[in-house]
Protein backbone atom coordinates (compact mmCIF):
# COMPACT_ATOMS: atom_id res chain seq x y z
CA UNK A 1 0.00 0.00 0.00
CA UNK A 2 0.98 3.57 0.12
CA UNK A 3 2.29 5.77 2.41
CA UNK A 4 0.22 8.12 4.12
CA UNK A 5 1.16 11.29 5.50
CA UNK A 6 -1.27 12.90 7.90
CA UNK A 7 -1.03 16.94 8.90
CA UNK A 8 -4.47 17.99 10.11
CA UNK A 9 -4.86 21.75 11.02
CA UNK A 10 -8.41 22.78 11.55
CA UNK A 11 -11.83 21.82 11.85
CA UNK A 12 -13.91 20.95 8.47
CA UNK A 13 -17.28 19.39 7.72
CA UNK A 14 -15.35 16.62 5.68
CA UNK A 15 -13.33 14.23 7.85
CA UNK A 16 -9.25 13.52 6.31
CA UNK A 17 -10.73 9.73 5.40
CA UNK A 18 -13.33 11.18 3.11
CA UNK A 19 -11.10 13.71 1.80
CA UNK A 20 -8.86 11.11 0.92
CA UNK A 21 -11.75 8.37 0.16
CA UNK A 22 -12.54 10.99 -2.61
CA UNK A 23 -8.88 11.58 -3.84
CA UNK A 24 -8.43 7.92 -3.75
CA UNK A 25 -11.33 7.04 -6.20
CA UNK A 26 -10.04 9.38 -9.05
CA UNK A 27 -6.57 8.47 -8.64
CA UNK A 28 -7.24 4.83 -8.89
CA UNK A 29 -9.19 5.47 -12.06
CA UNK A 30 -6.72 7.57 -13.46
CA UNK A 31 -3.38 5.64 -12.83
CA UNK A 32 -2.90 2.08 -13.06
CA UNK A 33 -0.80 1.18 -10.06
CA UNK A 34 -0.16 3.59 -6.74
CA UNK A 35 2.06 1.27 -4.95
CA UNK A 36 5.08 3.61 -5.65
CA UNK A 37 3.27 7.00 -4.26
CA UNK A 38 3.41 8.43 -0.40
CA UNK A 39 0.17 9.77 0.21
CA UNK A 40 0.41 13.33 1.92
CA UNK A 41 -3.02 14.75 3.70
CA UNK A 42 -3.59 18.37 4.87
CA UNK A 43 -6.12 21.13 5.49
CA UNK A 44 -5.41 24.25 4.40
CA UNK A 45 -7.70 27.56 4.18
CA UNK A 46 -8.37 26.55 0.58
CA UNK A 47 -9.57 22.56 1.45
CA UNK A 48 -7.88 19.32 1.72
CA UNK A 49 -4.36 18.84 -0.41
CA UNK A 50 -4.17 15.31 -1.26
CA UNK A 51 -0.83 14.79 -2.40
CA UNK A 52 0.49 11.11 -4.09
CA UNK A 53 4.36 12.06 -4.04
CA UNK A 54 6.80 8.81 -5.59
CA UNK A 55 8.49 7.31 -2.58
CA UNK A 56 12.03 6.89 -3.88
CA UNK A 57 12.92 10.81 -5.26
CA UNK A 58 15.50 9.26 -7.79
CA UNK A 59 12.96 8.31 -9.60
CA UNK A 60 11.28 9.93 -12.38
CA UNK A 61 7.59 10.34 -12.80
CA UNK A 62 4.55 11.69 -10.67
CA UNK A 63 1.31 11.19 -9.07
CA UNK A 64 -1.79 13.39 -8.92
CA UNK A 65 -2.48 16.18 -6.48
CA UNK A 66 -5.62 17.61 -5.00
CA UNK A 67 -7.48 20.23 -3.78
CA UNK A 68 -10.90 18.85 -2.18
CA UNK A 69 -13.22 21.32 -0.66
CA UNK A 70 -13.54 20.64 2.74
CA UNK A 71 -17.13 21.03 3.27
CA UNK A 72 -18.94 20.02 -0.17
CA UNK A 73 -15.84 17.51 -1.12
CA UNK A 74 -15.28 18.35 -4.44
CA UNK A 75 -12.70 18.46 -6.02
CA UNK A 76 -11.97 21.97 -6.71
CA UNK A 77 -8.34 21.01 -8.27
CA UNK A 78 -6.50 18.15 -9.43
CA UNK A 79 -3.03 17.91 -11.08
CA UNK A 80 -1.80 14.51 -12.65
CA UNK A 81 2.09 14.14 -13.19
CA UNK A 82 3.70 11.64 -14.64
CA UNK B 1 36.30 18.65 -23.22
CA UNK B 2 32.85 20.09 -21.48
CA UNK B 3 29.81 18.64 -20.20
CA UNK B 4 27.40 19.56 -22.91
CA UNK B 5 24.43 21.41 -21.81
CA UNK B 6 20.99 19.82 -22.35
CA UNK B 7 20.39 22.86 -25.10
CA UNK B 8 23.32 21.20 -27.13
CA UNK B 9 21.96 17.03 -25.95
CA UNK B 10 18.91 18.65 -28.00
CA UNK B 11 20.24 19.45 -31.27
CA UNK B 12 22.23 16.35 -31.50
CA UNK B 13 20.78 14.14 -33.99
CA UNK B 14 21.36 10.55 -32.24
CA UNK B 15 19.61 11.87 -28.99
CA UNK B 16 17.08 13.30 -31.01
CA UNK B 17 16.35 9.44 -32.06
CA UNK B 18 16.96 8.02 -28.51
CA UNK B 19 14.07 9.89 -27.75
CA UNK B 20 11.55 9.42 -30.52
CA UNK B 21 12.19 5.07 -29.91
CA UNK B 22 11.62 5.81 -26.45
CA UNK B 23 8.41 7.54 -27.33
CA UNK B 24 7.28 5.08 -29.83
CA UNK B 25 8.22 1.98 -27.41
CA UNK B 26 5.78 3.93 -25.01
CA UNK B 27 3.24 3.15 -26.55
CA UNK B 28 1.10 6.24 -26.08
CA UNK B 29 -1.57 5.52 -28.68
CA UNK B 30 -2.75 2.87 -26.10
CA UNK B 31 -4.47 3.49 -23.02
CA UNK B 32 -4.38 0.07 -21.41
CA UNK B 33 -0.30 -0.16 -22.28
CA UNK B 34 1.13 3.32 -22.29
CA UNK B 35 3.86 3.52 -19.52
CA UNK B 36 7.44 6.03 -19.46
CA UNK B 37 10.61 4.76 -21.11
CA UNK B 38 13.83 6.04 -21.19
CA UNK B 39 17.58 5.41 -20.35
CA UNK B 40 21.29 7.93 -20.09
CA UNK B 41 22.90 9.61 -22.58
CA UNK B 42 27.09 9.14 -22.20
CA UNK B 43 30.14 10.99 -23.43
CA UNK B 44 33.18 9.27 -23.95
CA UNK B 45 35.60 11.04 -22.26
CA UNK B 46 38.38 10.19 -24.39
CA UNK B 47 36.72 10.17 -27.95
CA UNK B 48 33.99 13.12 -27.56
CA UNK B 49 31.33 10.19 -28.60
CA UNK B 50 27.98 10.71 -27.49
CA UNK B 51 26.37 6.55 -26.53
CA UNK B 52 22.43 6.12 -25.35
CA UNK B 53 21.44 3.15 -22.90
CA UNK B 54 17.69 2.56 -22.43
CA UNK B 55 16.99 0.97 -19.06
CA UNK B 56 14.05 -1.22 -18.34
CA UNK B 57 10.29 -0.10 -19.03
CA UNK B 58 9.32 1.85 -16.04
CA UNK B 59 5.47 2.00 -15.13
CA UNK B 60 2.47 4.46 -16.29
CA UNK B 61 3.78 7.47 -14.74
CA UNK B 62 7.13 5.94 -12.83
CA UNK B 63 10.67 4.96 -14.17
CA UNK B 64 13.48 4.14 -12.14
CA UNK B 65 17.07 5.66 -14.21
CA UNK B 66 19.16 5.35 -10.38
CA UNK B 67 21.30 2.79 -11.46
CA UNK B 68 23.28 3.94 -15.25
CA UNK B 69 25.25 0.94 -16.48
CA UNK B 70 28.78 1.33 -16.48
CA UNK B 71 30.06 2.54 -20.18
CA UNK B 72 34.15 2.48 -20.46
CA UNK B 73 35.56 5.72 -20.36
CA UNK B 74 32.06 7.52 -20.37
CA UNK B 75 30.29 9.61 -18.05
CA UNK B 76 26.72 10.18 -17.56
CA UNK B 77 25.66 13.51 -18.90
CA UNK B 78 21.76 13.65 -19.18
CA UNK B 79 18.87 11.23 -18.53
CA UNK B 80 16.02 10.64 -21.09
CA UNK B 81 12.39 9.56 -20.74
CA UNK B 82 8.88 10.31 -22.06
CA UNK B 83 5.27 11.51 -20.47
CA UNK B 84 3.18 9.15 -22.36
CA UNK B 85 -0.15 10.03 -20.94
CA UNK B 86 -1.94 12.32 -22.98
CA UNK B 87 -2.51 15.86 -22.19
CA UNK B 88 -5.88 15.75 -23.74
CA UNK B 89 -7.37 13.80 -21.13
CA UNK B 90 -5.35 16.17 -18.16
CA UNK B 91 -2.07 14.97 -17.95
CA UNK B 92 1.02 17.11 -17.48
CA UNK B 93 3.23 16.60 -20.73
CA UNK B 94 5.86 18.20 -18.65
CA UNK B 95 8.76 17.96 -15.71
CA UNK B 96 6.95 16.79 -12.61
CA UNK B 97 8.09 18.19 -9.12
CA UNK B 98 10.21 14.79 -9.07
CA UNK B 99 11.49 14.88 -12.18
CA UNK B 100 13.45 18.28 -11.18
CA UNK B 101 13.99 16.36 -7.59
CA UNK B 102 15.79 13.52 -8.85
CA UNK B 103 17.53 15.94 -11.89
CA UNK B 104 19.06 17.60 -9.27
CA UNK B 105 19.73 14.79 -7.14
CA UNK B 106 21.64 12.81 -9.39
CA UNK B 107 23.57 15.63 -11.09
CA UNK B 108 22.45 15.31 -14.60
CA UNK B 109 19.61 17.26 -17.12
CA UNK B 110 16.82 15.36 -17.34
CA UNK B 111 15.53 15.39 -21.05
CA UNK B 112 11.86 14.31 -21.56
CA UNK B 113 9.63 13.71 -25.00
CA UNK B 114 5.81 14.19 -24.10
CA UNK B 115 3.12 14.81 -26.77
CA UNK B 116 3.50 18.38 -26.96
CA UNK B 117 7.12 17.93 -27.52
CA UNK B 118 10.56 18.06 -25.65
CA UNK B 119 10.69 19.53 -22.48
CA UNK B 120 14.10 19.39 -19.60
CA UNK B 121 14.73 20.14 -16.03
CA UNK B 122 17.61 19.85 -13.62
CA UNK B 123 20.79 21.28 -14.01
CA UNK B 124 21.82 22.67 -17.43
CA UNK B 125 24.56 20.07 -17.18
CA UNK B 126 26.61 17.64 -16.02
CA UNK B 127 27.33 19.13 -11.67
CA UNK B 128 31.12 19.17 -11.67
CA UNK B 129 31.81 18.52 -15.25
CA UNK B 130 33.07 15.67 -16.60
CA UNK B 131 35.18 14.50 -13.21
CA UNK B 132 34.51 12.15 -11.06
CA UNK B 133 34.57 8.30 -12.75
CA UNK B 134 31.93 7.06 -14.49
CA UNK B 135 27.82 6.87 -14.14
CA UNK B 136 26.19 10.10 -12.27
CA UNK B 137 28.62 12.81 -10.50
CA UNK B 138 29.44 12.25 -7.10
Amino acid sequence: MSDLVAKPSGAAALSGDQALAIAQADAARVYRDLFGYRIQLELEDDGWHVDYDLKDPRHKGGGPHYVIDAYTGAIVAKRYEQ
Amino acid sequence: MQAPTATELLSELAVQQALEQAWMDSLPGDPRRRHEEGGWIYLDTITGALAMRRAPPGAQADLDLSTPPVVPSSVVVATFHTHPNPSAEGWEPGPSAADTQSAWLLGVPCLIRADDGVHSTGPPSRRGGLAGGPGYPP
